[in-house]
């Protein structure tokens, strides 16, 4: 059956063009299937081998994984959105209306970056409550539960700056409520709120702002991170399980290829 | 200044043909390091890790799909700074700060109590350092009855607290009394200082370990937030007065603010 279906491919799979494109023959093999992990800038994140355990489904609950999905889906959903939307205070609640009404499956598409994004604050939540109860933090991955942290309050921070941009009445007191939390830090307190909203209160530069934060140095901080994150996760020897000895057998520390 | 045409010392070249391909570095005695371990229990990532992946892509947007399709994203009156929404809320990740911030003065709600949160999250694992049970649930059967009782705990209190202090207002009782510093800031502080820290101590005198301790802060810290989040989401209505959900006067659904 192999040999069928390779000679079938044969043609394509063995021109100058595909072999220029990837640097490995069909992943039927050890090597070949190093090969497509490591000589692929996207695949490369992962690991050449996994251990067994830490594919239990019941140990992470993929919510790692589903937090990074649903990233995928808020950047997909939401540069469509950016083609109708305009942040300004007299065009973005009449931008919502064409794009609820006017624009096909422009409902679907608002409705689905939505949804999206209050599901992924969850999923990072509840990835990071698995990660601490598994003891996930232990040495040595002090440094990606940082930068796991670091991920928490950013997506906590581009939920929040998205909230502002349909202009109604719903995200403007919410973020009216919001930012005079802020304002109660002593000292500096006055200044973070004037810093995010440029203005005393919410209006056209807040607008633009939490526009700017949404859509560009946010969401670039996040991919960043993430890409850190995955990588680090790899560094460190995969997901903690695979340093459990509790399992009856004894696996090496660097059972994982780096 | 080097005469041209002649190679300098410095620069180490290398022969244009060899017939020597390999070299023997250093002689060992001992045995493998697989030696007294058993199969690594590791398999290739091509393509089982793909797969997994491609389902949970599959499966994450075709649930957000089906949801976009039945329930669309709110969309209220266009914003306008004269009308103020009752109850204007924050969005549910921050509702629970606000639920603080009826019961106590805004810098220790809205300033303290986060920054601590934060730093807890951040030295968390300079703290707890020990690598024992790693990669396990709740690291023991101990850790889990830990966490079982501190969650019950926690979900007492704190309703206890809220429900209470919303009944009988500490702060309005204590108006009068002691400066505002002393009824808003110190008083409250120092009640969620004590449920905080009640735990702990019973744990101390128990002999506990690091980890047990931050299972326990851990745990608090979740079932906390969780039931200021609830109450602020589910039981504030209009003027952010406490209503049963069932309830709630001129119609308003917590829901309708997501």
């Amino acid at each position: 059956m192999s040999v069928q279906t390779r000679s079938r491919w044969a043609p394509l799979t063995e021109s100058r063009v595909w072999r220029s494109f990837f640097r490995h023959g069909p992943p039927n093999n050890p090597l070949d299937r190093s090969l497509v992990m490591t000589s692929n800038i996207f695949l490369h994140l992962h690991p050449v081998k996994v251990n067994r355990k830490s594919l239990k489904w019941s140990y992470s609950f993929g919510l790692g994984v589903i937090s990074a999905i649903l990233f995928g889906t808020l950047v997909f959903t939401g540069v469509l959105l950016m083609f109708y939307y305009v942040p300004s205070v007299e065009r973005a609640y009449p931008a919502l209306l064409n794009i609820q009404v006017s624009v096909p499956l422009g409902q679907f598409t608002r409705n689905m970056h939505r949804w999206s994004a209050h599901l992924m604050v969850l999923a990072v939540i509840l990835h990071m409550v698995r990660v601490f109860y598994t003891g996930g933090y232990k040495p040595p991955r002090e440094f990606n539960w940082l930068v796991g942290v670091g991920l928490l309050l950013l997506t906590l921070g581009a939920s929040f700056t998205g909230y502002l941009l349909p202009w109604d009445q719903l995200s403007y007191w919410a973020i009216t409520v919001g930012t005079n939390i802020a304002g109660y830090v002593p000292l500096v307190g006055a200044a973070t709120k004037s810093l995010l909203l440029g203005g005393p209160e919410v209006g056209q530069d807040a607008l633009i702002r939490f526009y700017t934060l949404h859509i560009a140095v946010l969401p670039v901080l996040m991919m960043l991170a993430v890409s850190i994150h995955l990588w680090r996760v790899r560094k460190d020897g995969g997901l903690a399980i695979n340093d459990s000895n509790d399992a009856g057998d004894k696996v090496g520390e660097d059972a994982i290829g780096n | 200044m080097a005469t041209p045409n002649q190679p300098t010392v410095t620069d180490e070249t290398f022969p244009k043909q060899t017939n020597k391909t390999y070299a023997l570095v250093e002689l060992m005695h001992g045995e493998g390091p697989m030696v007294g371990k058993g199969p690594d229990g590791t398999v290739f990532s091509f393509p089982v890790v793909l797969l997994i992946e491609i389902i949970l892509v599959l499966g994450v947007t075709l649930a957000v799909f089906l949801f976009s399709l039945v329930k669309n994203a709110p969309l209220e009156a266009i914003a306008n700074p004269l009308v103020t929404t009752d109850p204007a809320k924050a969005p549910w990740y921050f509702v629970g700060l606000q639920e603080l911030l009826e019961h106590m003065h805004p810098t220790v709600a809205g300033v303290l109590i986060p920054t601590c949160l934060v730093i807890f999250l951040v030295l968390l694992p300079y703290i707890d350092r020990s690598r024992a049970h790693v990669g396990v649930w709740f690291s023991t059967p101990r850790g889990k009855r830990i966490v079982v009782w501190t969650a019950l705990y926690t979900v007492i209190a704190t309703a206890a607290y809220v429900l209470l202090d919303n009944q009988f207002s500490l702060r309005e009782m204590l108006r009068d009394v002691v400066p505002v510093w002393v009824a808003q800031g110190l008083v409250p502080a120092l009640i969620i200082a004590i449920i905080v820290v009640l735990p702990a101590l019973v744990l101390r005198l128990r002999k506990a370990t690091t980890r047990e301790l931050m299972i326990a802060l851990f745990t608090i810290m979740l079932f906390s937030a969780l039931i200021f989040t609830l109450s602020g989401f589910f039981l504030r209505g209009p003027g952010f007065k406490m209503y049963l959900p069932w309830q709630m006067p001129n119609g308003y659904n917590p829901l309708d603010g997501l």
